[in-house]
């Protein structure tokens, strides 16, 4: 150990930032979610339970604001003082958005949370304290937390239910926080398999759980730094930037006819997840 | 009236303090007790918290900071009692410090101990809490330099270890007074350990004094920044209501403030325990009264500025959190808060209450309770009212797990400060010595230049 | 072996999911083929699961299983890789194929098979829960049997020994087989048992499916289920149909609607309007979602209509008559629904074509439901919708295997046969009837008047508690099976049901959980061994079945065993299969709805049971990811509530978290009130699924159970259960609680920021989209 090393180190992990000169490469994972698709069925957040061993808390868990769900649909009304919705609701799909210069990353005391090069928010479990200070600083708050120690708690996981728990993701015990890694093993696997076969990962290669599931495709997840996968398409026809903190498009007069939007943007966290409105018709 | 009396033997002096070292009376026993149960308590609390996991605190995503990291903040602040009186007041030639340093500074260093407990509680996994440390390892994995958390571990620790050093370096002289004065038996042992070889000898009355005033030196910064740091835990965050850049002065304000408030608190009651009264005298009060009531002032104005940067900001989040805590489920702890930090202290305008004892004692424990909810206010409000309003969260109340740690805290600290006084001078004994020097080397100059009779001072 | 183990290597399924494709090329690839013996040489792929996993099945030391060796594992069998076997969902009839992942012979997660023209690779919520259902803590793990009032742990020969001393002296008629929706080859087998009997006393039961719709549908288009082309229309007009919710084929619907919303052919944006009384997921979804007054859907759609002829659009002689009388302005006052929306409804119809008119069960479920679906149903013919969106589905060409579509006209023959104490044995197999049917049946009580009750169980349901045999079954995902599913989308299929995993009950001792056909297969034997002695299990049942029929199934070209294989690796058949043509007759014969229900004094408000995507009838509320996977609209989880308008609430002096009781005739129930304002202000709603008094630790004794207070009303035409007809009051009992739900304390307000945007169609280009 010593302090060269240290700050050798500092300043390559201080590198991987939107804002900087060097570019991720050869990956960088994104997401776009189709709000005018997106019906809030909550086969996405089921999907998610499945494939990243998230406890369920029970009544009284989710009473106390403890619930796990690393994907929550967020359901909204319109605020206009209808007497009825007669314009129906608003669905909104919110995981952690993988930021690109993430608040909760800077404040961990023990880099437990890190920006990885392939621009994924990572979580590690093994080095988390639990001070929750992440949680405290993210502006969308989709940090979870593990209150108790979910493994060791009656009707969390009883027998043969543990028999399901995904090998690839770690069971967390007590104390450490969590949230949504854009299902990493699956990115892992995916970019060991294209190294065997001496290739980048093509598009399609690889799909988040949520995404897997959605019935109406709501979900795109891919490599925003590969011209030929779809978010990259995505991105580009809505014009949004991923190193923006106001994309050029929402100054056109009368606002842009594109659809697409990140939320809490003017924050400059650079999230990873892009938005497209939800349309509403007009004839009607 | 002076602050001290001219006329006090320094034989006096020595008996009245060593008297507070003999064995207690009852009171004090039946006061030990109730602080250990209450430590009782805390430590149930923590074990039982511990074993289970951080939900019991009731807790609740994203409500995950509540009464642990309020306490903590107001502990550290109460730390600044002791650097205040101790070492600013020093360095400023306040003769009037004297007779209360010693209990200032060893409140400094109980309410860092206490505080600390704090950071240990409040985490996930207390027993990782090393991982915060850059100690030597072989994955070369070092802490997160860029976290305000960890400037906050290293400034506390710095300055826990300083207000230690300070506040015993500060002792040496009484402890060979008590070394001198006692029987032979453990305390005498203790004494003559601790004073290391004390003969007041010039060379080493001339040492003393270079190392003291370069420890009192070094911890004004310190303590101007421990406090500026946790505030920076707060600052630096990009949360609405905590992204203030007042937060540092605020807080050291704030932290002064309770500090000076405590003093009022602890002087009243040694001062009527062990009868003290001929060393913390009513003047000594008066001017522990005044500078209270000035740093009140301080703290108030700079309360009032942040409301407003907040208010005349366009800032939309950070005025919803504001309005939330004037008008939402905390209305009634930040308007309490208020009303004790900056509308309480104008009874200490008043002449008359200057120096009144029960008004001042009732007073200085709204001051505090004013200060704690100060704390609690700056934590709780954002997380229930943050950027994101779905995940807003008004009923979050904490659970007895902690009230029950940080009732224990109070018993913790009550619990160090008792033994302190009872094993340790609570009055400097030397200093008080100078100071009835100081004054009747004053008056016999005064006499001798004739001023003293036309002043018409000194008449009592 | 035990009947019902593996016996068979199902190949993986290629799909794009990293891992497995290395997998998948070694085994595809002609160079590196498969040995089917090598895997039997292992006595099964269960016995290796057994040794890998470790899971507590029975271990190595015991010398009851085989050890496998790491070292020389097979190539299905690479510790750390998934493999993927193609299955079918059954959380739902739906048909959905799905693949499961499974590593070191556990099965850990289920996706949605792309292959299937029903799902393309996706699933619901409910279907992700499969995997709970299997692993599920509180499953029956052995037979039971009744002894006074406490169940005792028997033997499988003991308790088919039992039935067939119980079947001995009864006549058919004295027989009684309750089920929920069967197909495929159970349903034949099904058949054949009762046939042995001579009794025809099939019941079939569904408590929430279509079965007015179905009936409707016949009538208007001479197909129950024709086909809805949701993707082909411009302008859907859903009265009550709940597609990206629970109905018919939820998953299927949703990808259609996808496609609907993109205008996936020329880029202009399909229209939604939803028409019902309590706002559902798809009503949420809606660009206008419109509250009718409960129960005059029908007259709505005679009203538009009558509006789009008066509109200028051709209505035949019979037609016009048939909705002669529904002017807007009548219309308007009956339903609730302005004269001005339903101009701006008839014009939408008008520009874009075509459009699709959907009945869903909100109009269904009426005394009058089959006139509101037949007046719906004429929306599409007089709008030329028949032929376009509305086609003719392929049908399987096995009429044997078709589905048998359940209903509550069947729960009340059977309860009525019961009350006059006429089975001797009853039967009952995937419906929980004492749980479903409505309070006013008295079911619980008739059912204690059936002679000898077996109940085929997965775990102990209220139903099964009334037992007096409970036999455990597999798990879907440890069970054969072939399922035709109701709806087909685009082709004919039919559905393969493989074990994903070795039992997790093991057969040891004559205990363990078996699977229902080979139950049924055992049962058959007792009646006519002669028959059946050549099927060891189901398995082999099933595999000579369908190689019997290779060669209309496809399989012409190839051999038994690769046909088998490939069958069996893709877990579905397509197939061609025949189109029946639409009838284009205009269903005006006989319609006449009744005008809207004066308001009763007593009971005012008219209750509405909402069907949850997730919970549907109960029968997966004891899977904990669906109690916690809040309900879309209200957010809330593991617990019911009841909907009123805040401007009923406001009237009643009702706020969230009071607890309320609504009472009916029928009965009453206490539960929390949530203020929605997504329902008609003279209609309540409670959801079904919960309200447990068994089935397992994480159903039972959250929320309450709407089913006990519906009144007993049917629809007149076709005897079903008029699901919406039970009318309540709402009173206030003094508490209050919290609502457990998601939401936070400001409700779905944005308070201002930019978190949910929309934008109204006219401002942007969907067509230059990716
Ligand atoms: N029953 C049984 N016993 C065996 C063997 C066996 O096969 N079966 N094999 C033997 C052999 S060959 C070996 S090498 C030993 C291995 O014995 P161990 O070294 O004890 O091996 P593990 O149990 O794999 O890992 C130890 C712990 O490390 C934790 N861990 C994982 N990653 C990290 C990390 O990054 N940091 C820290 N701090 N902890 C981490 C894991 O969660 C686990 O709790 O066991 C021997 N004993
Ligand atoms: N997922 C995962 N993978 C791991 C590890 C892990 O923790 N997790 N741990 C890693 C570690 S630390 C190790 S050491 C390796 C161990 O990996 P392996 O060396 O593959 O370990 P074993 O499973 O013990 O396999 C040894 C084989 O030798 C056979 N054998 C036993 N006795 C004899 C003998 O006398 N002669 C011969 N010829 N054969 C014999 C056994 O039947 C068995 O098949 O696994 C590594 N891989
Ligand atoms: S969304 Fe929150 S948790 Fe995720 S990267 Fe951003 S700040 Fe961190
Ligand atoms: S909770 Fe864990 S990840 Fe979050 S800041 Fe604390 S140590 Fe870091
Ligand atoms: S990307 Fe993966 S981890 Fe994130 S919400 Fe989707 S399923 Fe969960
Ligand atoms: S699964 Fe898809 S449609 Fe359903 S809530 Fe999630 S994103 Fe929306
Ligand atoms: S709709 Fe859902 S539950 Fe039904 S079969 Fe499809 S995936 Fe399964």
């Amino acid at each position: 150990m010593s302090v060269t090393s240290l700050l050798e180190n500092y300043s390559e992990f201080r590198h991987f930032h939107p804002v900087d000169d060097v570019p991720h490469n050869p990956y960088k994972w994104a997401m776009s979610i189709d709000l005018d698709a997106c019906s809030g069925c909550n086969a996405c957040s089921v999907a998610c339970y499945a494939e990243n061993n998230l406890p369920v808390v029970g009544r009284e868990g989710f009473a106390h604001g403890q619930a796990m769900h690393w994907m929550r649909i967020e359901r909204y009304w319109d605020e206009d003082g209808r007497e009825f919705p007669d314009q129906g609701a608003q669905f909104l799909p919110m995981m952690c958005q993988q930021c690109e210069a993430a608040p909760c990353e800077t404040v961990c005391p023990v880099g437990a949370t890190n920006h990885t090069p392939d621009g994924i928010n990572s979580q590690i479990y093994n080095r988390c304290i639990g001070s929750r200070y992440c949680s405290a600083n993210c502006p969308y708050k989709v940090r979870y937390f593990n209150w108790y120690d979910y493994p060791t708690t009656d009707n969390v996981w009883p027998a043969e239910m543990n028999q399901q728990l995904n090998p690839d993701v770690t069971v967390r015990g007590k104390g450490v926080m969590e949230k949504c890694t854009f299902c990493i093993q699956r990115v892992t696997v995916a970019k060991n398999n294209a190294k065997n076969e001496g290739r980048l990962i093509h598009d399609g290669d690889v799909q988040t759980a949520c995404q897997q599931a959605c019935p109406t495709s709501a979900i795109s997840f891919g490599n925003l730094v590969d011209p030929e996968s779809k978010v990259y398409k995505q991105w580009k026809a809505q014009q949004v930037e991923l190193d923006k903190d106001a994309q050029i498009k929402d100054k056109e007069e009368g606002g842009s006819e594109l659809r697409g939007y990140r939320i809490f943007e003017e924050l400059r966290p650079y999230p990873s997840v892009m938005y497209l409105e939800r349309v509403r018709e007009s004839a009607v | 009236m002076n602050d001290i009396r001219e006329d006090i033997a320094w034989a006096k002096i020595n008996k009245d303090v060593l008297k507070s070292l003999e064995n207690p009376r009852k009171l004090f026993w039946v006061i030990l007790l109730i602080a250990i149960a209450a430590v009782g308590v805390a430590v149930g609390c923590e074990v039982y918290q511990y074993t289970v996991g951080l939900g019991v605190a009731n807790f609740s995503n994203p409500h995950v900071w509540g009464l642990y990291i309020a306490t903590f903040i107001f502990w550290i602040g109460m730390s600044h009692s002791g650097t205040l009186l101790s070492a600013i007041l020093h360095l400023m030639h306040a003769d009037w410090r004297k007779p209360i340093y010693r209990f200032a500074e060893a409140m400094t260093t109980f309410s860092l101990m206490t505080a600390g407990l704090f950071v240990a509680v409040h985490l996930g996994r207390v027993w990782q809490i090393y991982y915060a440390l850059p100690y030597p390892n072989g994955r070369q994995v070092w802490p997160n330099f860029q976290s305000p958390l960890l400037w906050d571990a290293m400034a506390i620790f710095t300055y826990l270890s300083s207000s230690i050093l300070f506040l015993y370096v500060g002792m040496i002289p009484d402890l060979a007074i008590c070394r001198d004065n006692m029987n032979p038996g453990w305390r005498r042992k203790l004494y003559t350990v601790l004073a290391l070889g004390w003969e007041g000898t010039d060379r080493q009355w001339r040492n003393f004094r270079v190392t003291y005033l370069t420890i009192a030196c070094f911890l004004i910064p310190l303590a101007v920044s421990v406090h500026s740091i946790v505030a920076s835990d707060f600052a630096m965050s990009q949360q609405p209501g905590w992204h203030i850049t007042s937060f540092p002065p605020y807080f050291v304000a704030g932290a002064l403030y309770s500090g000076c408030a405590a003093i009022i608190t602890l002087f009243i009651i040694l001062r009527y325990v062990f009868k003290f009264e001929e060393y913390m005298t009513l003047p000594i009060l008066k001017k522990i009264v005044r500078l209270t009531f000035a740093i009140a002032m301080v703290w108030t104005y700079l309360n009032l500025i942040e409301y407003a940067a907040v208010w005349y900001g366009h800032d939309q989040a950070s005025k919803d959190v504001l309005i939330q805590k004037m008008v939402g489920p905390y209305a009634p702890f930040w308007w309490t808060m208020n009303i004790c930090g900056s509308v309480v202290p104008f009874i200490m305008f008043f002449k008359r209450f200057q120096t009144h004892i029960p008004v001042l004692f009732a007073v200085s424990l709204l001051l505090n309770l004013g200060m704690w909810l100060e704390r609690w206010m700056i934590v709780a409000p954002t997380f229930s009212h943050g950027y994101y309003p779905w995940t807003w969260d008004h009923d979050q109340w904490p659970s007895l797990v902690q009230w029950g740690i940080v009732f224990g805290s109070f018993g913790w600290f009550t619990l160090l400060f008792m033994v302190f006084c009872k094993v340790f001078p609570s009055v400097s004994m030397y200093e008080v010595k100078e100071m009835v020097y100081h004054r009747s080397q004053a008056t016999k100059k005064l006499e001798a230049t004739g001023k003293l009779a036309a002043s018409g001072k000194g008449a009592h | 072996m035990n009947s019902g183990s593996i016996k068979q290597l199902k190949k993986p399924l290629a799909i794009r999911l990293g891992e497995q494709t290395v997998l998948a090329k070694s085994l595809v690839m002609a160079e590196h083929p498969f040995d089917r013996r090598d895997f039997l040489k292992v006595l099964g792929w269960g016995g290796a699961a057994v040794a890998l996993s470790g899971c507590g099945n029975g271990s190595v030391e015991d010398g009851k299983e085989t050890v496998v060796s790491y070292v020389e594992t097979n190539d299905y069998m690479i510790p750390s890789i998934s493999v993927y076997f193609n299955s079918t969902c059954t959380q739902c009839d739906a048909g959905c194929s799905i693949t499961g992942r499974i590593r070191e012979g556990r099965v850990l997660k289920l996706e949605g098979n792309p292959d299937s023209t029903i799902n393309r690779g996706k699933t619901c919520g409910l279907g992700q829960a499969g995997v709970q259902h299997h692993y599920n803590p509180d499953r029956v793990r052995e037979p039971l049997l009744r002894t006074g009032d406490s169940g005792e742990a028997i033997t499988w020969e003991k308790a088919y020994a039992l039935i067939a001393e119980k079947m001995k002296d009864v006549s058919g008629e004295e027989i009684a087989f309750l089920s929920g929706g069967v197909s495929g080859h159970l349903k034949v087998l099904l058949g054949n048992y009762l046939d042995s009997f001579r009794s025809k006393n099939h019941f079939v039961y569904e408590a929430i499916a279509p079965a007015v719709m179905r009936a409707a549908n016949k009538k208007s288009y001479g197909v129950e289920m024709p086909r809805f082309n949701i993707s082909k229309a411009k302008v859907v007009l859903s009265f009550g149909a709940d597609f990206l919710g629970a109905w018919v084929s939820p998953v299927h619907f949703s990808q259609q609607y996808a496609q609907f919303r993109k205008g996936d052919e020329d880029g202009q944006r399909g229209v939604l309007v939803q028409i019902e009384s309590k706002m559902t997921l798809t009503g949420a979804n809606a660009d206008r979602w419109l509250v009718v007054r409960p129960g005059t859907e029908g007259i709505l759609a005679l009203g538009i209509i009558n509006a789009l002829g008066a509109a200028g659009l051709r209505l035949s002689g019979d037609v016009a008559g048939a909705v002669k009388g529904y002017d807007k302005a009548r219309v308007s006052k009956d339903t609730g629904v302005s004269a001005e929306q339903i101009d701006k409804i008839v014009a939408l119809l008008k520009a874009r074509t075509p459009s699709l008119v959907l009945a869903g069960s909100a109009a269904e479920g009426y005394a009058h439901g089959s006139q509101n679906a037949a007046a719906i149903n004429l929306l599409n013919q007089v709008l030329g919708n028949v032929g376009k969106t509305v086609e003719a589905a392929e049908v399987v060409p096995f009429p044997q295997m078709a589905p048998t579509t359940g209903n509550t006209a069947a729960l009340k023959k059977l309860n009525d046969g019961l009350a006059a104490g006429k089975y001797k044995v009853l039967f009952s197999y995937a419906a929980n009837p004492v749980f479903t049917a409505p309070g006013a049946m008295k079911f619980k009580d008739n059912l204690a008047k059936a002679g000898f009750k077996v109940v085929f169980a997965h775990y102990l349901d209220e139903t099964a508690l009334q037992a007096d045999l409970v036999l455990p079954l597999d798990s879907a995902l440890e069970d054969w099976g072939t399922q035709v599913p109701e709806y087909l989308a685009t082709c004919a299929q039919i559905n393969i049901q493989q074990p994903l995993m070795e039992k997790l009950h093991a057969n040891t001792d004559g205990k363990g959980t078996r699977g229902m056909g080979d139950i049924l297969l055992t049962l058959l034997k007792q009646r006519r061994a002669e028959e059946y002695k050549g099927f060891a299990d189901y398995y082999a049942y099933l595999r000579g079945a369908l190689l019997k029929n290779k060669v209309a199934l496809g399989g012409h070209k190839v051999d038994d065993d690769t046909f088998w294989n490939e069958t069996l690796s893709k877990g579905i058949i397509k197939l061609e299969g025949h189109v029946s043509a639409l009838s284009s007759r205009s269903g005006t014969a006989g319609l006449s709805l009744p005008s809207p229900a004066a308001i009763d004094a007593q009971y005012p408000l008219q209750l509405i049971p909402s069907v949850n995507a997730s919970l549907r009838d109960g029968r997966h509320t004891n899977q904990p990811w669906l109690q916690e996977s809040p309900d879309p609209l209200t957010t809330i989880v593991w617990d019911s509530w009841v909907e009123i308008h805040p401007r009923k609430a406001a009237e009643l002096g009702i706020e969230e978290g009071d607890i309320v009781e609504v009472t009916g005739k029928n009965g009453s129930v206490k539960v929390q009130a949530y203020l929605f304002p997504g329902i008609h202000p003279d209609a309540i709603s409670i959801p079904l699924g919960r309200g447990h008094e068994a089935l397992g630790r994480y159903a039972k004794g959250y929320g309450v159970n709407p089913f006990q207070i519906l009144d007993a009303v049917f629809d007149k035409e076709t005897g079903e259960l008029a699901l919406h007809e039970t009318r309540v009051k709402v009173s206030k009992t003094g508490s209050r609680v919290i609502v457990v739900k998601d939401e936070g304390p400001v409700g779905g307000r944005q308070m201002g920021k930019k978190i949910a945007a929309r934008l109204p169609s006219d401002k942007v280009k969907l067509s230059e989209e990716i």
